[in-house]
């Protein structure tokens, strides 16, 4: 047995090879912990080490990560989560994606503080780990199967109606670019690690573990939740938003306080529509119960059941803010009915609902403009607001048939396939499509989205800031060291794996109150100034393999609708970030990491401050 | 609220699955009360999720029959104050009870394998505390047995 003198650690990892079938573990110390803190900077520096970061995705080679960091399986608020991370066959680099699920904790009760998977297995597998008992099983008769039913069926084989299952669906293993991986209802959704994980035949993962997490100091710790549970009280999003409405309360504000919610593939940002997709009408209409990721007293999800109309007797773990811009405003329907169910076939299919829907709001836009005919389409009229041709392409994007062919490559290599200069308009950066939080009508997510390791994500820079009004939303000046705060914020969440609605607490930036609830759970003391730099190192780690992967400061770049075309209407008429002024923010953006200003490579001494020589050497003669 | 001077009446932890988010705190709470650390393994209640709604969880009900008192070999279990008390010097851990209890109510300690049974963290129940939703209340039954 390891011990390891911090809490919150087991001191293992367990790495399963599926082409040989080998099952090992690996084992770090004190020092690695400290330094990569957990998920994000486990999975950073394993996958840099293991993986050569210019192999195509798909390619055995891959590896995917699975996982936690110091606090799952503790009573935690908001780190009931786990962490999944490969390179990515949307972007081609570093991707991480982060769900709700009691597996992260019953990882940690295992014994392990992750998995990683690699190789391929010749025919279609899943594991089973039970404690330090691991089993790589056969899953033919499980292939093909939706993600519902697999996690039944495994539960049933395993004899355990109480089993931990992440699983792929369909759309995962037809290696559709953002198939996705499910545990219960939840998705770690962007990027495709489930489409990864169907290019290993892996169809499943399943974990149970008989032990313990425990804090480093008992007492601090309680000290810290007792301090929580008083602060907790002051935001009003987490005890009466959040808790009542989850993020469905977003339509209505970003729609109308902010004028920034795309609309038909973002022609606008105001969606007349909007009343019936808006927290009200869902909570009236539709709500049944709310549920919640492990040990999370806020329970932001909800389930919806449609109880009267077209898509009648259709329910479903959310839809949540980003998947009702997606399939809601970007499709032009106004229908809440329509975007639950096909929220419930996306996460049954195995598909993330954001690149689903911006995907299919791109094709919807290049058959009104008519750069896709009747007949390139199978037939069906993708006019924006038909919602049956949302519904019909769910299942045939996740099996490859016709047009879904070519909508399960993503918007960016749609685009190319299309033609007409159509890129214009496909909204994605890096290849991943944008959620709904603006980049025209939000300044710091324009540099966000931009300089993001994953693109177009909303959780490498956060909006909520922007929000608040805490950081001006028009202004450029000041714009580098918010979005530097909160892509290190994030990112030392995606290391806890602990999501980020807490940052109206602790900080939209990072803040020394990070720091105070990481030190009692693992005792490592952490000054402000010694977390913010494991901040940046995860970060150039991430940076230095999409730089191998071949990305450079081009890369770093908006939808060129964004930078060509001002809002429309409504309340941010007029507002976007043109090229210049991306530019502008940059140029001041890369100084300030520590990075070349033209290539948008790391420098070595930014490299060596953060104590990664080794990864340095590898940038050599770049 | 002490257990023993409510004798004649039956504890009953009650649960309203309407109110339930399957957050699981009630586990979490019950293993750091008993054990002062964090597992499932450890927690004498538990919840199980099946489908989108349907939620049960499983906790000694003290039952009118006591299954497990019943099966247990060795006697090492008994009823007192409200409560199923097992006597660890007698427990062999056959896991006897655990198969007779139809509510699912006891498990086996993972390690140390003795069974773990709800004893209302005496008289002040931590999962009915640690519940955010309040679907979890602590109610007193008339009691039926002699």
């Amino acid at each position: 047995m390891i011990m390891m003198k911090y809490g919150g650690y087991k001191g293992k990892i367990l790495k399963i090879n599926l082409t040989t079938g080998a099952i090992s573990t690996l084992a770090f110390g004190d020092e690695f912990a400290r330094k990569y803190l957990g998920g994000n900077g486990f999975a950073a520096r394993y996958l840099i080490d293991m993986v050569d970061p210019s192999i195509d995705a798909y390619d055995p080679s891959n590896v995917v990560a699975m996982m936690t960091g110091p606090f799952q399986g503790l009573d935690i608020p908001t780190a009931g989560k786990y962490y999944m991370a490969t390179k990515s066959p949307l972007t081609n680099g570093y991707f991480d994606s982060v769900s709700g699920g009691y597996i992260g904790g019953q990882i940690k009760f295992a014994g392990y503080d992750g998995l990683l998977f690699a190789g391929k297995a010749e025919k279609p597998v899943y594991i089973f780990v039970d404690d330090s008992n691991v089993e790589i099983r056969p899953a033919e008769k499980i292939w093909g199967r939706l993600t519902g039913e697999t996690q039944e069926m495994i539960k049933e084989e395993v004899g355990d109606p109480n089993l931990c299952v992440s699983a792929i669906g369909p759309a995962g293993e037809n290696r559709v670019k953002y198939g996705c991986v499910i545990t219960e209802y939840r998705a770690a959704g962007r990027g495709g690690v489930g489409a990864v994980m169907g290019s290993k035949n892996l169809k499943a993962v399943a974990v149970r573990g008989s032990g313990t997490n425990q804090p480093f100091d008992m007492k601090k710790y309680e000290e810290w939740l007792a301090w929580y549970k008083v602060e907790v009280k002051k935001v009003v999003a987490l005890t009466t938003g959040m808790p009542t409405y989850g993020t469905t309360g977003l339509v209505a504000s970003v729609n109308n306080q902010f004028g920034g919610m795309g609309t038909r593939n973002h022609q606008g940002e105001y969606f007349e529509g909007w009343e019936t997709l808006s927290h009200e009408t869902l909570k009236k209409k539709y709500w049944v119960q709310d549920t919640a990721c492990p040990a999370c007293p806020i329970a932001c999800s909800k389930v919806f059941t449609v109880r009267e109309g077209k898509w009648k007797g259709a329910t479903s773990e959310g839809p949540e803010y980003e998947t009702l811009y997606s399939f809601g405003s970007m499709c032009g329907i106004s229908d809440a009915g329509a975007v639950i169910k096909c929220d419930n076939l996306c996460d049954e299919l195995g598909m993330d609902t954001i690149s689903y829907g911006v995907t299919i709001s791109f094709i919807m836009e290049c058959y009104t403009k008519g750069f896709l005919t009747k007949e390139q389409c199978d037939g069906v009229d993708f006019s924006f607001g038909n919602d049956d041709a949302l519904m019909d392409y769910a299942e045939k994007t996740a099996k490859r048939i016709g047009l879904g062919n070519l909508i399960a490559e993503g918007s960016r290599l749609a685009a190319r396939k299309v033609g007409h200069d159509s890129e214009r308009f496909s909204i994605q950066v890096k290849g991943l499509e944008l959620p709904g939080h603006s980049a025209r009508a939000l300044r710091g997510m324009a540099l966000g989205y931009s300089t993001a390791t994953r693109g177009g994500s909303h959780h490498d820079a956060r909006p909520t800031g922007e929000y608040a009004g805490v950081s001006d939303r028009k202004a450029i000046e000041g714009k580098a060291p918010w979005v530097i705060g909160t892509q290190q914020m994030t990112c030392i969440g995606d290391s806890l794996v602990q999501c980020h609605f807490l940052e109206r607490l602790l900080g939209f930036t990072l803040t020394p109150k990070y720091a105070d609830m990481i030190n009692p759970v693992t005792g490592f003391g952490y000054s402000f100034e010694e977390l913010r730099d494991v901040a940046e190192r995860i970060l150039d780690l991430e940076r230095v393999f999409n730089i191998l992967a071949g990305h450079r400061r081009k890369d770093d770049n908006l939808p060129r609708r964004f930078l060509e075309e001002p809002i429309p209407e409504g309340v941010s008429k007029g507002m976007h970030t043109d090229e210049p002024t991306l530019n502008k923010m940059l140029d001041e953006f890369y100084p300030l990491k520590g990075w070349d200003k033209v290539t948008g490579i790391p420098t070595r001494e930014k490299l060596v401050r953060v104590g990664l020589e080794d990864v340095a050497e590898k940038l050599k003669g770049l | 609220m002490s257990v023993i001077s409510v004798q004649e009446k039956k504890p009953l932890i009650k649960f309203d699955m309407h109110k339930c988010a399957f957050c699981k705190l009630c586990e979490l709470s019950c293993s750091k009360y008993h054990c002062n650390n964090y597992s499932d393994a450890l927690a004498r209640i538990t919840v199980i999720r099946k489908g989108y709604t349907m939620f049960r969880y499983f906790i000694c009900t003290r039952c009118d029959k006591l299954f497990c008192i019943t099966a247990c070999p060795k006697n090492a279990l008994s009823y007192r104050g409200g409560n199923i008390v097992v006597d660890e010097k007698l427990c062999d851990s056959c896991g006897k009870c655990v198969k007779a209890c139809p509510f699912h109510g006891i498990r086996l300690h993972p390690v140390t394998k003795f069974p773990l049974i709800c004893d209302l963290c005496d008289g002040d129940p931590s999962c009915v505390k640690a519940c955010p939703k309040g679907a979890l209340s602590l109610v007193w039954l008339t009691e039926t047995r002699k």
